[in-house]
Protein backbone atom coordinates (compact mmCIF):
# COMPACT_ATOMS: atom_id res chain seq x y z
CA UNK A 1 0.00 0.00 0.00
CA UNK A 2 2.74 2.50 1.05
CA UNK A 3 4.67 1.61 -2.26
CA UNK A 4 1.92 2.48 -4.17
CA UNK A 5 1.41 5.92 -2.17
CA UNK A 6 5.17 6.71 -2.85
CA UNK A 7 4.66 5.54 -6.57
CA UNK A 8 1.53 7.94 -6.70
CA UNK A 9 3.40 11.17 -4.86
CA UNK A 10 6.76 10.64 -6.70
CA UNK A 11 7.02 8.04 -9.74
CA UNK A 12 4.94 7.17 -12.61
CA UNK A 13 1.93 6.22 -10.86
CA UNK A 14 0.66 10.17 -10.46
CA UNK A 15 0.75 10.11 -14.70
CA UNK A 16 -0.99 6.97 -14.93
CA UNK A 17 -3.86 7.92 -12.15
CA UNK A 18 -3.83 11.28 -13.85
CA UNK A 19 -4.53 9.42 -17.86
CA UNK A 20 -6.53 6.52 -15.95
CA UNK A 21 -9.18 9.00 -14.30
CA UNK A 22 -10.24 10.14 -18.04
CA UNK A 23 -10.20 6.76 -19.28
CA UNK A 24 -12.09 5.49 -16.58
CA UNK A 25 -15.05 8.42 -17.33
CA UNK A 26 -15.09 7.80 -21.26
CA UNK A 27 -15.10 4.61 -20.59
CA UNK A 28 -18.36 4.63 -18.24
CA UNK A 29 -20.06 7.57 -20.38
CA UNK A 30 -18.60 6.41 -23.87
CA UNK A 31 -17.36 3.32 -24.27
CA UNK A 32 -20.10 1.57 -22.45
CA UNK A 33 -23.08 2.78 -24.03
CA UNK A 34 -21.24 2.05 -27.52
CA UNK A 35 -21.15 -1.59 -26.68
CA UNK A 36 -24.03 -1.37 -24.57
CA UNK A 37 -25.83 -0.14 -27.88
CA UNK A 38 -24.26 -2.91 -29.66
CA UNK A 39 -25.64 -5.49 -27.01
CA UNK A 40 -29.03 -4.05 -27.82
CA UNK A 41 -28.89 -3.77 -31.63
CA UNK A 42 -29.45 -7.44 -30.73
CA UNK A 43 -32.30 -7.56 -28.25
CA UNK A 44 -35.25 -6.45 -28.32
CA UNK A 45 -36.22 -3.75 -26.76
CA UNK A 46 -39.36 -1.14 -26.44
CA UNK A 47 -40.54 1.47 -24.34
CA UNK A 48 -42.12 -1.60 -21.57
CA UNK A 49 -38.50 -3.48 -21.79
CA UNK A 50 -36.77 -0.05 -21.51
CA UNK A 51 -36.22 -0.71 -17.56
CA UNK A 52 -35.50 -4.67 -17.71
CA UNK A 53 -31.73 -5.37 -17.60
CA UNK A 54 -32.34 -8.74 -19.21
CA UNK A 55 -34.28 -8.54 -22.42
CA UNK A 56 -35.11 -11.29 -24.90
CA UNK A 57 -31.70 -11.75 -27.47
CA UNK A 58 -33.47 -12.05 -31.30
CA UNK A 59 -30.57 -12.24 -33.27
CA UNK A 60 -30.21 -10.33 -36.53
CA UNK A 61 -34.02 -9.70 -36.44
CA UNK A 62 -33.41 -5.70 -36.01
CA UNK A 63 -31.13 -5.77 -38.55
CA UNK A 64 -33.06 -7.68 -41.00
CA UNK A 65 -36.65 -5.42 -40.33
CA UNK A 66 -33.88 -2.42 -41.12
CA UNK A 67 -32.82 -3.93 -44.30
CA UNK A 68 -36.59 -4.61 -45.49
CA UNK A 69 -37.54 -0.93 -44.66
CA UNK A 70 -37.98 0.67 -48.32
CA UNK A 71 -36.93 3.95 -46.72
CA UNK A 72 -33.81 2.38 -45.50
CA UNK A 73 -31.55 2.59 -49.02
CA UNK A 74 -33.04 6.08 -49.98
CA UNK A 75 -31.53 7.19 -46.28
CA UNK A 76 -28.27 5.52 -46.53
CA UNK A 77 -27.98 7.15 -50.47
CA UNK A 78 -28.92 10.75 -48.75
CA UNK A 79 -25.67 9.77 -45.79
CA UNK A 80 -23.62 9.48 -48.93
CA UNK A 81 -24.82 12.16 -50.80
CA UNK A 82 -24.56 14.73 -47.89
CA UNK A 83 -21.36 13.72 -47.01
CA UNK A 84 -19.41 13.90 -50.33
CA UNK A 85 -21.06 16.99 -51.59
CA UNK A 86 -20.51 18.72 -48.17
CA UNK A 87 -17.08 17.68 -47.96
CA UNK A 88 -16.09 18.83 -51.52
CA UNK A 89 -17.72 22.08 -51.13
CA UNK A 90 -16.26 23.05 -47.98
CA UNK A 91 -13.03 21.61 -48.63
CA UNK A 92 -12.98 23.09 -52.07
CA UNK A 93 -14.29 27.09 -50.67
CA UNK A 94 -12.13 26.43 -47.43
CA UNK A 95 -8.78 25.78 -49.35
CA UNK A 96 -9.77 28.87 -52.13
CA UNK A 97 -10.76 31.21 -49.17
CA UNK A 98 -7.46 29.59 -47.17
CA UNK A 99 -5.22 30.36 -50.58
CA UNK A 100 -6.85 33.56 -51.00
CA UNK A 101 -5.71 35.03 -47.08
CA UNK A 102 -2.32 33.21 -47.08
CA UNK A 103 -1.73 36.11 -49.49
CA UNK A 104 0.16 39.53 -47.73
CA UNK A 105 -2.60 41.78 -46.43
CA UNK A 106 -3.47 44.46 -43.32
CA UNK A 107 -5.47 42.43 -41.32
CA UNK A 108 -5.43 39.02 -43.35
CA UNK A 109 -5.24 36.87 -40.58
CA UNK A 110 -8.30 38.66 -38.53
CA UNK A 111 -10.84 38.68 -40.97
CA UNK A 112 -9.64 35.21 -41.50
CA UNK A 113 -10.50 34.39 -38.17
CA UNK A 114 -14.11 36.26 -38.32
CA UNK A 115 -15.41 33.93 -40.21
CA UNK A 116 -15.21 31.44 -37.11
CA UNK A 117 -18.14 33.70 -36.00
CA UNK A 118 -20.69 31.69 -37.92
CA UNK A 119 -18.97 28.46 -36.39
CA UNK A 120 -18.92 29.19 -33.28
CA UNK A 121 -22.94 29.79 -32.69
CA UNK A 122 -24.81 26.93 -31.85
CA UNK A 123 -25.58 24.72 -35.02
CA UNK A 124 -29.50 24.56 -34.34
CA UNK A 125 -29.75 28.72 -34.18
CA UNK A 126 -27.62 28.44 -37.69
CA UNK A 127 -30.80 26.16 -38.54
CA UNK A 128 -33.18 28.77 -37.42
CA UNK A 129 -31.18 31.21 -39.74
CA UNK A 130 -31.30 29.24 -42.73
CA UNK A 131 -34.65 28.23 -42.81
CA UNK A 132 -35.72 31.73 -42.43
CA UNK A 133 -33.62 32.50 -45.20
CA UNK A 134 -35.18 29.58 -47.33
CA UNK A 135 -38.00 30.57 -46.90
CA UNK A 136 -40.68 29.96 -50.07
CA UNK A 137 -42.91 33.50 -49.85
CA UNK A 138 -40.76 35.62 -48.21
CA UNK A 139 -37.31 34.33 -48.03
CA UNK A 140 -34.44 36.57 -48.73
CA UNK A 141 -32.65 33.97 -50.75
CA UNK A 142 -35.48 33.39 -53.19
CA UNK A 143 -35.50 37.12 -53.39
CA UNK A 144 -31.99 37.26 -54.79
CA UNK A 145 -32.11 34.91 -57.01
CA UNK A 146 -35.35 36.04 -58.60
CA UNK A 147 -33.79 39.48 -58.59
CA UNK A 148 -30.56 38.50 -60.26
CA UNK A 149 -32.72 36.60 -62.89
CA UNK A 150 -31.02 32.92 -61.92
CA UNK A 151 -34.98 31.94 -61.65
CA UNK A 152 -37.83 32.57 -62.50
CA UNK A 153 -40.05 31.48 -60.08
CA UNK A 154 -39.81 31.10 -56.01
CA UNK A 155 -38.34 28.07 -54.83
CA UNK A 156 -39.82 26.28 -52.02
CA UNK A 157 -36.66 24.90 -50.67
CA UNK A 158 -37.40 22.90 -47.41
CA UNK A 159 -41.06 21.47 -48.65
CA UNK A 160 -39.79 19.99 -52.34
CA UNK A 161 -38.75 16.35 -52.05
CA UNK A 162 -35.98 16.81 -54.63
CA UNK A 163 -34.63 20.18 -52.92
CA UNK A 164 -34.54 19.50 -49.52
CA UNK A 165 -31.53 17.73 -49.00
CA UNK A 166 -29.70 19.73 -51.06
CA UNK A 167 -31.05 23.15 -48.80
CA UNK A 168 -29.23 21.22 -46.06
CA UNK A 169 -26.28 20.50 -47.52
CA UNK A 170 -26.20 24.39 -48.67
CA UNK A 171 -26.79 25.48 -44.48
CA UNK A 172 -23.54 22.78 -43.57
CA UNK A 173 -21.10 23.58 -46.27
CA UNK A 174 -21.66 27.16 -44.94
CA UNK A 175 -21.13 26.07 -41.06
CA UNK A 176 -18.20 23.94 -42.13
CA UNK A 177 -16.12 26.59 -44.54
CA UNK A 178 -14.42 28.43 -41.76
CA UNK A 179 -13.17 25.33 -39.68
CA UNK A 180 -11.68 23.96 -42.83
CA UNK A 181 -10.43 27.27 -44.02
CA UNK A 182 -8.38 27.94 -40.69
CA UNK A 183 -6.77 23.82 -40.71
CA UNK A 184 -6.08 24.16 -44.04
CA UNK A 185 -4.17 28.00 -43.86
CA UNK A 186 -2.32 25.51 -41.11
CA UNK A 187 -1.18 23.48 -43.43
CA UNK A 188 -0.11 26.46 -46.10
CA UNK A 189 1.46 28.50 -43.57
CA UNK A 190 3.78 25.69 -43.01
CA UNK A 191 5.38 25.48 -47.02
CA UNK A 192 8.64 27.28 -46.83
CA UNK A 193 8.52 30.61 -48.46
CA UNK A 194 11.50 30.41 -50.22
CA UNK A 195 10.54 27.17 -52.26
CA UNK A 196 8.23 29.34 -54.33
CA UNK A 197 10.75 31.97 -54.77
CA UNK A 198 12.67 29.49 -56.05
CA UNK A 199 10.31 27.79 -58.28
CA UNK A 200 9.19 31.10 -59.30
CA UNK A 201 12.96 31.78 -60.62
CA UNK A 202 12.87 28.83 -62.16
CA UNK A 203 9.74 30.06 -64.62
CA UNK A 204 7.38 27.65 -62.74
CA UNK A 205 3.70 30.23 -63.08
CA UNK A 206 1.07 30.18 -60.35
CA UNK A 207 -1.02 27.52 -61.35
CA UNK A 208 2.10 24.72 -61.59
CA UNK A 209 3.06 26.11 -58.27
CA UNK A 210 0.01 25.00 -56.96
CA UNK A 211 -0.42 21.92 -58.33
CA UNK A 212 3.61 20.76 -57.86
CA UNK A 213 4.07 22.36 -54.52
CA UNK A 214 1.39 22.92 -52.70
CA UNK A 215 -1.00 20.19 -53.55
CA UNK A 216 1.84 17.35 -52.74
CA UNK A 217 3.20 19.21 -49.29
CA UNK A 218 -0.75 19.47 -48.20
CA UNK A 219 -1.25 16.00 -48.59
CA UNK A 220 -1.26 15.11 -45.01
CA UNK A 221 -3.14 17.90 -43.92
CA UNK A 222 -6.02 17.42 -46.54
CA UNK A 223 -6.15 13.96 -45.53
CA UNK A 224 -6.61 14.85 -41.96
CA UNK A 225 -9.56 17.87 -42.94
CA UNK A 226 -11.21 15.33 -45.06
CA UNK A 227 -11.17 12.48 -42.25
CA UNK A 228 -12.40 15.55 -39.65
CA UNK A 229 -14.84 17.20 -41.93
CA UNK A 230 -16.31 13.27 -42.76
CA UNK A 231 -16.55 12.96 -39.00
CA UNK A 232 -18.20 16.35 -38.64
CA UNK A 233 -20.86 15.62 -41.42
CA UNK A 234 -21.82 12.20 -39.77
CA UNK A 235 -22.34 14.43 -36.37
CA UNK A 236 -24.43 16.69 -37.62
CA UNK A 237 -27.70 16.81 -36.65
CA UNK A 238 -29.25 19.90 -35.14
CA UNK A 239 -29.26 21.14 -38.59
CA UNK A 240 -31.99 18.51 -39.50
CA UNK A 241 -33.58 19.41 -36.40
CA UNK A 242 -33.73 22.72 -37.27
CA UNK A 243 -34.36 22.68 -40.71
CA UNK A 244 -36.60 19.72 -42.41
CA UNK A 245 -36.65 16.83 -39.98
CA UNK A 246 -36.01 14.29 -42.43
CA UNK A 247 -38.85 15.96 -44.70
CA UNK A 248 -40.58 15.80 -46.77
CA UNK A 249 -41.32 12.15 -46.66
CA UNK A 250 -37.52 11.33 -45.64
CA UNK A 251 -36.74 12.87 -48.90
CA UNK A 252 -33.85 15.07 -46.67
CA UNK A 253 -33.37 12.06 -44.39
CA UNK A 254 -29.96 10.66 -43.41
CA UNK A 255 -28.88 7.66 -41.14
CA UNK A 256 -27.40 10.11 -38.61
CA UNK A 257 -31.16 11.48 -37.78
CA UNK A 258 -33.39 8.89 -38.48
CA UNK A 259 -31.68 6.43 -35.75
CA UNK A 260 -32.44 9.07 -33.21
CA UNK A 261 -36.13 9.68 -35.03
CA UNK A 262 -36.56 5.60 -34.17
CA UNK A 263 -35.53 5.49 -31.04
CA UNK A 264 -37.47 8.63 -29.95
CA UNK A 265 -39.96 9.19 -32.00
CA UNK A 266 -41.12 5.74 -33.05
CA UNK A 267 -39.99 4.59 -29.75
CA UNK A 268 -38.42 1.56 -32.17
CA UNK A 269 -35.60 1.85 -29.49
CA UNK A 270 -34.07 -1.61 -31.07
CA UNK A 271 -33.74 -0.53 -34.54
CA UNK A 272 -33.02 2.47 -34.26
CA UNK A 273 -29.63 0.94 -32.42
CA UNK A 274 -28.96 -1.23 -35.08
CA UNK A 275 -28.71 2.18 -37.15
CA UNK A 276 -26.12 3.44 -34.87
CA UNK A 277 -24.07 0.44 -34.95
CA UNK A 278 -23.91 0.72 -38.73
CA UNK A 279 -23.18 4.30 -38.84
CA UNK A 280 -20.56 4.12 -36.13
CA UNK A 281 -19.03 1.28 -37.56
CA UNK A 282 -18.13 3.50 -40.27
CA UNK A 283 -17.24 6.64 -38.26
CA UNK A 284 -14.57 4.31 -36.29
CA UNK A 285 -13.33 3.40 -40.08
CA UNK A 286 -12.87 6.86 -41.06
CA UNK A 287 -11.33 8.14 -37.20
CA UNK A 288 -8.61 5.21 -37.38
CA UNK A 289 -7.35 6.99 -40.87
CA UNK A 290 -7.66 10.11 -39.08
CA UNK A 291 -5.76 9.30 -36.14
CA UNK A 292 -3.01 7.37 -38.11
CA UNK A 293 -2.58 10.35 -40.48
CA UNK A 294 -2.11 12.76 -37.67
CA UNK A 295 0.00 10.78 -35.63
CA UNK A 296 2.29 10.02 -38.32
CA UNK A 297 2.47 13.98 -39.04
CA UNK A 298 3.40 14.07 -35.15
CA UNK A 299 6.47 11.53 -35.27
CA UNK A 300 7.90 13.55 -38.10
CA UNK B 1 -2.01 49.35 -53.99
CA UNK B 2 -2.58 45.38 -54.30
CA UNK B 3 -2.84 44.90 -50.69
CA UNK B 4 -5.71 47.24 -50.50
CA UNK B 5 -7.50 45.76 -53.53
CA UNK B 6 -6.98 42.33 -51.90
CA UNK B 7 -8.41 44.09 -47.97
CA UNK B 8 -11.39 44.85 -50.34
CA UNK B 9 -11.86 41.59 -51.46
CA UNK B 10 -11.45 40.10 -48.18
CA UNK B 11 -14.02 42.21 -46.71
CA UNK B 12 -16.40 41.16 -49.52
CA UNK B 13 -15.61 37.67 -48.59
CA UNK B 14 -16.65 38.28 -45.18
CA UNK B 15 -19.43 40.13 -45.77
CA UNK B 16 -20.96 37.38 -48.21
CA UNK B 17 -19.71 34.59 -45.95
CA UNK B 18 -21.46 36.31 -42.63
CA UNK B 19 -24.75 37.60 -44.71
CA UNK B 20 -27.04 35.17 -42.21
CA UNK B 21 -26.09 36.44 -39.41
CA UNK B 22 -26.75 40.60 -40.42
CA UNK B 23 -29.92 38.94 -41.57
CA UNK B 24 -30.95 37.21 -38.21
CA UNK B 25 -29.80 40.90 -36.42
CA UNK B 26 -31.97 42.70 -39.01
CA UNK B 27 -34.97 40.84 -38.70
CA UNK B 28 -34.88 41.22 -35.23
CA UNK B 29 -35.24 44.63 -35.32
CA UNK B 30 -37.69 44.94 -37.97
CA UNK B 31 -41.02 45.73 -36.94
CA UNK B 32 -43.09 42.49 -37.42
CA UNK B 33 -45.29 43.85 -40.31
CA UNK B 34 -42.18 45.00 -42.51
CA UNK B 35 -40.87 41.08 -41.61
CA UNK B 36 -43.21 39.84 -44.63
CA UNK B 37 -42.49 42.77 -47.22
CA UNK B 38 -41.68 41.19 -50.50
CA UNK B 39 -38.92 42.38 -51.85
CA UNK B 40 -37.43 42.50 -48.39
CA UNK B 41 -35.82 45.48 -47.16
CA UNK B 42 -31.99 45.34 -46.62
CA UNK B 43 -31.96 48.33 -43.90
CA UNK B 44 -33.86 48.94 -41.00
CA UNK B 45 -36.10 51.57 -41.40
CA UNK B 46 -37.62 51.70 -38.57
CA UNK B 47 -36.41 49.56 -35.63
CA UNK B 48 -37.81 47.84 -32.83
CA UNK B 49 -36.92 46.76 -29.69
CA UNK B 50 -38.44 43.48 -28.78
CA UNK B 51 -36.17 42.54 -26.76
CA UNK B 52 -37.51 42.59 -23.36
CA UNK B 53 -41.03 41.50 -24.54
CA UNK B 54 -39.59 38.03 -26.24
CA UNK B 55 -37.44 37.29 -23.28
CA UNK B 56 -39.87 37.72 -20.95
CA UNK B 57 -42.64 35.64 -23.30
CA UNK B 58 -40.67 33.25 -24.20
CA UNK B 59 -39.63 32.42 -21.01
CA UNK B 60 -35.93 32.85 -22.08
CA UNK B 61 -34.77 33.52 -18.23
CA UNK B 62 -35.39 29.65 -17.48
CA UNK B 63 -33.94 28.57 -20.67
CA UNK B 64 -30.75 30.11 -20.66
CA UNK B 65 -30.47 29.68 -16.63
CA UNK B 66 -30.83 25.92 -17.91
CA UNK B 67 -28.16 26.22 -21.18
CA UNK B 68 -25.90 27.79 -18.28
CA UNK B 69 -26.36 25.15 -15.67
CA UNK B 70 -25.49 22.62 -18.57
CA UNK B 71 -22.52 24.99 -20.08
CA UNK B 72 -20.95 25.32 -16.72
CA UNK B 73 -21.38 21.70 -15.19
CA UNK B 74 -19.76 20.59 -18.25
CA UNK B 75 -17.07 22.60 -18.46
CA UNK B 76 -16.06 21.86 -14.96
CA UNK B 77 -16.18 18.35 -14.58
CA UNK B 78 -14.14 18.34 -18.04
CA UNK B 79 -11.80 20.79 -16.61
CA UNK B 80 -11.36 18.41 -13.36
CA UNK B 81 -10.98 15.69 -15.08
CA UNK B 82 -8.94 16.48 -18.37
CA UNK B 83 -6.37 18.96 -17.30
CA UNK B 84 -4.57 15.94 -15.71
CA UNK B 85 -5.23 13.53 -18.39
CA UNK B 86 -3.56 16.09 -20.87
CA UNK B 87 -0.69 16.91 -18.71
CA UNK B 88 -0.17 13.46 -18.14
CA UNK B 89 -0.27 12.60 -22.05
CA UNK B 90 1.57 15.45 -22.75
CA UNK B 91 4.58 14.41 -20.47
CA UNK B 92 4.97 10.53 -20.43
CA UNK B 93 6.20 9.19 -23.59
CA UNK B 94 5.52 5.49 -23.30
CA UNK B 95 3.28 2.75 -25.21
CA UNK B 96 0.28 2.75 -22.78
CA UNK B 97 0.59 6.15 -23.05
CA UNK B 98 0.02 6.48 -27.13
CA UNK B 99 -2.65 3.60 -26.65
CA UNK B 100 -4.80 5.72 -23.96
CA UNK B 101 -4.35 8.98 -26.74
CA UNK B 102 -5.21 6.62 -29.43
CA UNK B 103 -8.63 5.64 -27.32
CA UNK B 104 -9.28 9.33 -26.49
CA UNK B 105 -9.19 10.14 -30.03
CA UNK B 106 -11.21 7.62 -30.93
CA UNK B 107 -13.83 8.82 -28.45
CA UNK B 108 -14.20 11.84 -29.72
CA UNK B 109 -14.99 11.25 -33.20
CA UNK B 110 -18.75 9.34 -31.51
CA UNK B 111 -21.55 10.73 -33.16
CA UNK B 112 -23.76 12.15 -30.33
CA UNK B 113 -27.02 11.91 -31.89
CA UNK B 114 -25.83 7.87 -32.03
CA UNK B 115 -25.35 7.81 -28.66
CA UNK B 116 -28.39 9.56 -27.50
CA UNK B 117 -30.11 6.20 -27.43
CA UNK B 118 -27.92 3.67 -25.43
CA UNK B 119 -26.97 7.05 -23.11
CA UNK B 120 -30.66 7.46 -22.75
CA UNK B 121 -31.43 3.76 -21.93
CA UNK B 122 -28.66 3.22 -19.34
CA UNK B 123 -29.19 6.59 -17.56
CA UNK B 124 -33.05 5.63 -17.53
CA UNK B 125 -31.99 2.48 -15.90
CA UNK B 126 -30.36 3.49 -12.98
CA UNK B 127 -32.35 6.27 -12.37
CA UNK B 128 -30.17 9.48 -13.91
CA UNK B 129 -33.42 10.38 -15.68
CA UNK B 130 -34.73 11.67 -12.58
CA UNK B 131 -32.04 14.48 -12.73
CA UNK B 132 -31.99 15.50 -16.26
CA UNK B 133 -29.89 18.64 -16.64
CA UNK B 134 -27.06 16.10 -14.55
CA UNK B 135 -27.66 13.59 -17.05
CA UNK B 136 -26.93 15.77 -19.59
CA UNK B 137 -24.17 17.63 -18.03
CA UNK B 138 -22.73 13.98 -18.31
CA UNK B 139 -23.46 13.03 -21.42
CA UNK B 140 -22.30 15.91 -22.91
CA UNK B 141 -18.93 15.96 -20.76
CA UNK B 142 -18.10 12.83 -22.73
CA UNK B 143 -18.45 14.41 -25.60
CA UNK B 144 -16.03 17.10 -24.99
CA UNK B 145 -13.62 15.82 -22.75
CA UNK B 146 -11.50 14.26 -25.82
CA UNK B 147 -11.03 17.33 -27.26
CA UNK B 148 -10.54 19.13 -24.19
CA UNK B 149 -7.39 16.63 -23.68
CA UNK B 150 -5.91 17.00 -26.91
CA UNK B 151 -6.29 20.79 -26.99
CA UNK B 152 -4.65 21.16 -23.50
CA UNK B 153 -2.15 19.38 -24.27
CA UNK B 154 -0.21 20.94 -26.55
CA UNK B 155 0.23 23.96 -23.75
CA UNK B 156 1.29 20.91 -21.72
CA UNK B 157 3.78 19.90 -24.20
CA UNK B 158 5.15 23.52 -24.90
CA UNK B 159 6.43 23.68 -20.79
CA UNK B 160 10.05 22.84 -20.25
CA UNK B 161 10.34 19.62 -18.55
CA UNK B 162 13.32 21.79 -16.25
CA UNK B 163 10.84 23.83 -15.00
CA UNK B 164 9.05 20.86 -12.69
CA UNK B 165 12.42 19.13 -12.05
CA UNK B 166 13.70 21.69 -10.38
CA UNK B 167 10.65 22.20 -8.28
CA UNK B 168 10.98 18.20 -7.24
CA UNK B 169 14.52 18.87 -6.37
CA UNK B 170 13.57 21.41 -4.08
CA UNK B 171 11.04 18.38 -2.39
CA UNK B 172 7.84 19.27 -3.97
CA UNK B 173 5.81 16.12 -4.45
CA UNK B 174 4.57 15.22 -8.24
CA UNK B 175 0.86 16.67 -7.05
CA UNK B 176 2.45 19.75 -5.98
CA UNK B 177 4.52 20.68 -8.64
CA UNK B 178 2.09 19.80 -10.78
CA UNK B 179 -0.87 22.26 -9.40
CA UNK B 180 1.80 25.27 -8.04
CA UNK B 181 3.93 25.01 -10.91
CA UNK B 182 2.96 23.35 -14.51
CA UNK B 183 -1.17 24.14 -14.35
CA UNK B 184 -0.37 28.33 -14.03
CA UNK B 185 1.72 27.75 -16.62
CA UNK B 186 -0.28 26.34 -18.59
CA UNK B 187 -3.14 28.68 -17.25
CA UNK B 188 -3.70 30.66 -20.91
CA UNK B 189 -3.98 27.34 -22.66
CA UNK B 190 -7.04 25.68 -20.25
CA UNK B 191 -8.46 29.51 -20.03
CA UNK B 192 -9.36 29.15 -23.86
CA UNK B 193 -9.82 25.44 -23.99
CA UNK B 194 -12.50 26.23 -21.66
CA UNK B 195 -14.20 28.59 -22.99
CA UNK B 196 -14.26 27.00 -26.26
CA UNK B 197 -15.86 23.34 -24.40
CA UNK B 198 -18.19 26.58 -22.57
CA UNK B 199 -19.56 27.67 -25.79
CA UNK B 200 -20.12 24.62 -27.55
CA UNK B 201 -21.85 23.10 -24.21
CA UNK B 202 -23.93 26.16 -24.57
CA UNK B 203 -25.65 25.20 -27.77
CA UNK B 204 -25.97 21.49 -26.86
CA UNK B 205 -29.75 20.05 -28.53
CA UNK B 206 -29.18 16.29 -29.09
CA UNK B 207 -28.59 15.29 -25.39
CA UNK B 208 -31.06 18.07 -24.04
CA UNK B 209 -34.12 17.33 -26.47
CA UNK B 210 -33.21 13.65 -25.21
CA UNK B 211 -33.40 13.71 -21.53
CA UNK B 212 -35.10 16.63 -20.35
CA UNK B 213 -38.92 16.41 -20.74
CA UNK B 214 -39.90 18.93 -17.88
CA UNK B 215 -40.21 22.00 -19.89
CA UNK B 216 -38.23 24.15 -16.90
CA UNK B 217 -35.53 22.41 -16.84
CA UNK B 218 -34.72 22.66 -20.74
CA UNK B 219 -31.74 24.33 -22.77
CA UNK B 220 -32.30 27.64 -24.87
CA UNK B 221 -31.90 25.61 -27.77
CA UNK B 222 -34.71 23.26 -27.20
CA UNK B 223 -36.62 26.60 -25.90
CA UNK B 224 -35.86 27.81 -29.57
CA UNK B 225 -36.94 24.13 -31.37
CA UNK B 226 -40.86 24.39 -29.16
CA UNK B 227 -41.13 27.91 -30.25
CA UNK B 228 -40.22 27.35 -34.08
CA UNK B 229 -42.80 24.61 -34.26
CA UNK B 230 -43.99 22.49 -37.84
CA UNK B 231 -45.72 25.90 -38.74
CA UNK B 232 -44.13 29.24 -37.70
CA UNK B 233 -44.59 32.44 -38.76
CA UNK B 234 -43.22 34.62 -35.91
CA UNK B 235 -40.27 34.67 -37.63
CA UNK B 236 -39.58 38.16 -36.14
CA UNK B 237 -39.85 36.75 -32.66
CA UNK B 238 -37.99 33.80 -33.51
CA UNK B 239 -34.70 36.09 -35.23
CA UNK B 240 -35.40 38.24 -31.94
CA UNK B 241 -34.43 34.97 -29.63
CA UNK B 242 -31.81 34.14 -31.67
CA UNK B 243 -29.89 37.22 -31.09
CA UNK B 244 -30.51 37.46 -27.27
CA UNK B 245 -29.03 33.84 -27.57
CA UNK B 246 -26.53 34.50 -29.56
CA UNK B 247 -25.03 38.08 -29.09
CA UNK B 248 -23.41 37.16 -25.45
CA UNK B 249 -21.41 34.05 -27.89
CA UNK B 250 -20.24 36.39 -30.34
CA UNK B 251 -18.87 38.83 -28.31
CA UNK B 252 -16.70 36.01 -25.90
CA UNK B 253 -15.72 34.81 -29.51
CA UNK B 254 -14.60 38.11 -30.90
CA UNK B 255 -12.81 39.29 -27.35
CA UNK B 256 -10.68 35.42 -28.12
CA UNK B 257 -10.78 35.19 -31.30
CA UNK B 258 -7.00 34.93 -31.75
CA UNK B 259 -6.59 32.58 -28.92
CA UNK B 260 -9.73 30.79 -30.09
CA UNK B 261 -8.22 29.94 -33.47
CA UNK B 262 -4.46 29.19 -32.38
CA UNK B 263 -5.74 26.51 -30.14
CA UNK B 264 -8.01 24.99 -31.96
CA UNK B 265 -5.20 24.93 -34.88
CA UNK B 266 -2.61 23.40 -32.68
CA UNK B 267 -5.08 20.77 -31.33
CA UNK B 268 -6.56 19.41 -34.26
CA UNK B 269 -3.28 18.42 -36.44
CA UNK B 270 -0.92 17.41 -33.87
Amino acid sequence: MSALLRSLRDGRGFDAALACLALAYLFAFSAFPLIYNIAMSFQEVDMFSLGDLIRPFVGLANYKTLFAAPEFWPIMANTVIFVVLCIVFQLGIGFGLALFFQQDFIGASYLRGLFLAAWIIPALVAGAIWKWIFAGDFGVLNYLLLSSGLINEKIFWLSTPAISLYSVIIANVWLGIPFNMILLSVGLAGIPKDMYEAASLDGAGPWKRFWHMTLPMMRSTLGAVVCLGIIFTLQQFDLFASLTQGGPANASNVAQYWSWQLSFQNYDIATGSAVSVLMLGLVIVVAFLYVRSTRQEHRA
Amino acid sequence: MKRYVLLVIALGFLAIYLFPLYWMYLTAFKPSSETFTFPPRFWPTDPQFNFAKVFVEKKMDVYLWNSLVVAVGTTVIAALIGTGAAYALARVRSVWMDVALFLILMMQVLPPSLMATPIFVLFNQIGLIETPRFAVILAQTAKVLPLYIVLCRTSFMQIPKELEEAARVDGASRLSAFLRIIVPLARNGILVTSVLIFLQSFGEYVYSRTMISQENLQTATVGLMNFMGPNTTDWNGIMTYAVIYVTPIVIVFMLLQRKIVSGLTAGALK
